[in-house]
């Protein structure tokens, strides 16, 4: 698989089940270990060079894996301590993100008493406490009501504005076509196309005809 | 070097200790007292004196050696099984933290608890029985070593278990029996010849004779040897899993 995103993008990896979507995002985050290949990440080697490129990166995983014994507000704080910052301005990067994400009233309360939908707020503030380039989302809508997933995509909106590099996994079509400008369909491991969202559905198909589209051609060609 | 994540995972560690005080550290003195009454007060007033000092005396450098060695295991099996478990160990392996940080942030923070727990056990044993360290440095120097160790121990099995049960059999058959035989409770001196020499192949014998030293001034062999095997075992078992977490072992798919 040979992949280049641009900086300031907002890039879909979309495919089925057990395609590779996760697995590349934990080859990108070093949470896989690669038996071959390459990935830079702003020019850093993330083998070689992992310390600065794993400084840039903020991964929103699909799974919530908080730290349980620590406050919500803690948990910020403590991430940014593992990305070697401390001191007062991340005190109120953590206040501005609880407060952007609508956390402020949960700060001192541990996670497992906050809702699904606050939890996935939470993973997003905590993905960017460090102030990343790249946000790599695993699923970030997974499970949550329509009202929080059309907020969440005003945020991530926002945010790719301000300039933040977003690779986006997910399963719903309508939310990849709605917020990425570039898109890969990978099947098997392999990708099957990758171009800006616009050509992929220029003559009037909707992604969904487009995505199913090259999973059968894909299953026919043996990917 | 990310010596703010480090400290960061020291920190997290006390925290995580504070938060389960009822479970790990109240116990350990509970166990203590409850083993200062019996054995050293009720049973040992039977026993004259021990390498020069009472039975009780002679009892709280072993039980302040068998609680630092059930921490410092503890701390680190549980606390890296359980981020495993429930994947929080991934916020560190996303960060720009090298595998000595991480490895260094999970002992430093079980080293912490170790010496909270024996200067408690300490300070019990100087108001019950009035059992005073007579060297200090030593006494400090042999917890470090040996809650390291144990705290490597602890990773490693940390590291390998596949269930909660696994990290307990390290426990039940192999540190329990092998402190309960290495001398907390009794001087080398006191047992047979032939019982003597398989003293010597137990690891935990060392480390309660070196420390018991720094209360009697008195030891089976010159401490110098038991720290020598000691530290050596420690760096043998930090190189472990060093290279363990290093290589993503259990850790990294």
């Amino acid at each position: 698989m040979s992949l280049r995103v641009e900086a300031g993008d907002f890039f879909g990896f979309l495919g089925p089940n057990g395609a590779g979507k996760t697995t590349t995002i934990n080859a990108i985050v070093g949470l896989a270990q690669k038996s071959a290949g390459r990935i830079a990440l702003f020019g850093y080697d993330n083998a070689t060079q992992w310390r600065e490129a794993r400084g840039l990166v903020g991964l929103a995983p699909q799974e919530f894996n908080f730290d349980r014994y620590l406050s919500i507000r803690d948990v910020l704080i403590y991430a940014a301590g593992y990305f070697g910052l401390r001191g007062p301005e991340i005190a109120e990067r953590a206040d501005m993100l609880l407060e952007r994400f609508g956390l402020t009233s949960k700060s001192k309360v541990e996670y497992t008493r906050i809702s699904g939908g606050q939890k996935r707020r939470l993973t997003l503030a905590r993905a960017l406490i460090h102030q990343p380039k790249l946000l790599i989302l695993d699923e970030p809508t997974a499970g949550v009501d329509v009202e929080l997933r059309l907020e969440l995509w005003e945020w991530l909106k926002a945010l790719n504005a301000e300039g933040l590099t977003v690779f986006l996994t997910t399963h719903y079509l309508e939310e990849a076509e709605a917020l990425c400008k570039r898109i890969a369909i990978i099947r098997g491991g392999k990708i099957l196309t990758e171009k800006p969202t616009r050509e992929l559905i220029a003559d009037g198909a909707s992604l969904q005809d487009v995505f199913l589209e090259l999973m059968r051609e894909g299953q026919e060609a043996g990917v | 070097m990310n010596s703010v994540g480090f400290w960061t995972l020291v920190r997290r560690e006390l925290v995580r200790s504070m938060k389960v005080i009822n479970q790990v550290i109240w116990p350990p003195i509970i166990t203590t007292l409850l083993y200062v009454f019996i054995f050293g007060l009720a049973l040992g007033s039977r026993i004259q004196t021990v390498q020069g000092v009472t039975y009780a005396q002679f009892l709280i450098p072993g039980l302040i050696m068998q609680q630092v060695i059930d921490s410092s295991y503890g701390e680190c099996s549980s606390s890296l099984f359980q981020g495993r478990f429930m994947n929080s160990i991934q916020e560190l392996l996303v960060a720009p933290m090298s595998a000595l940080e991480i490895v260094g942030g999970f002992v430093v923070g079980s080293l912490a608890r170790a010496f909270l727990i024996a200067g408690l056990i300490t300070v019990l044993g100087i108001v019950l029985v009035h059992a005073v360290p007579q060297n200090w440095l030593l006494f400090a120097c042999v917890i470090a070593i040996v809650s390291i160790l144990f705290s490597a121990l602890g990773l490693m099995f940390g590291l390998m278990a596949e269930k909660f049960d696994h990290i307990a059999i390290l426990t039940t058959f192999v540190i329990t029996p092998l402190t309960f035989v290495g001398g907390v409770f009794t001087s080398a001196t006191m047992l047979p010849p032939q019982l003597r020499t398989f003293e010597l192949f137990n690891p935990i014998f060392y480390t309660i004779d070196a420390f018991r030293r720094s209360y009697t001034g008195e030891s089976y062999l010159p401490p110098i040897y038991s720290i020598a095997a000691v530290v050596l075992l420690a760096a043998v078992a930090l190189a472990v899993v060093l290279r363990m977490v290093g290589t993503g072992y259990k850790l990294r798919v």
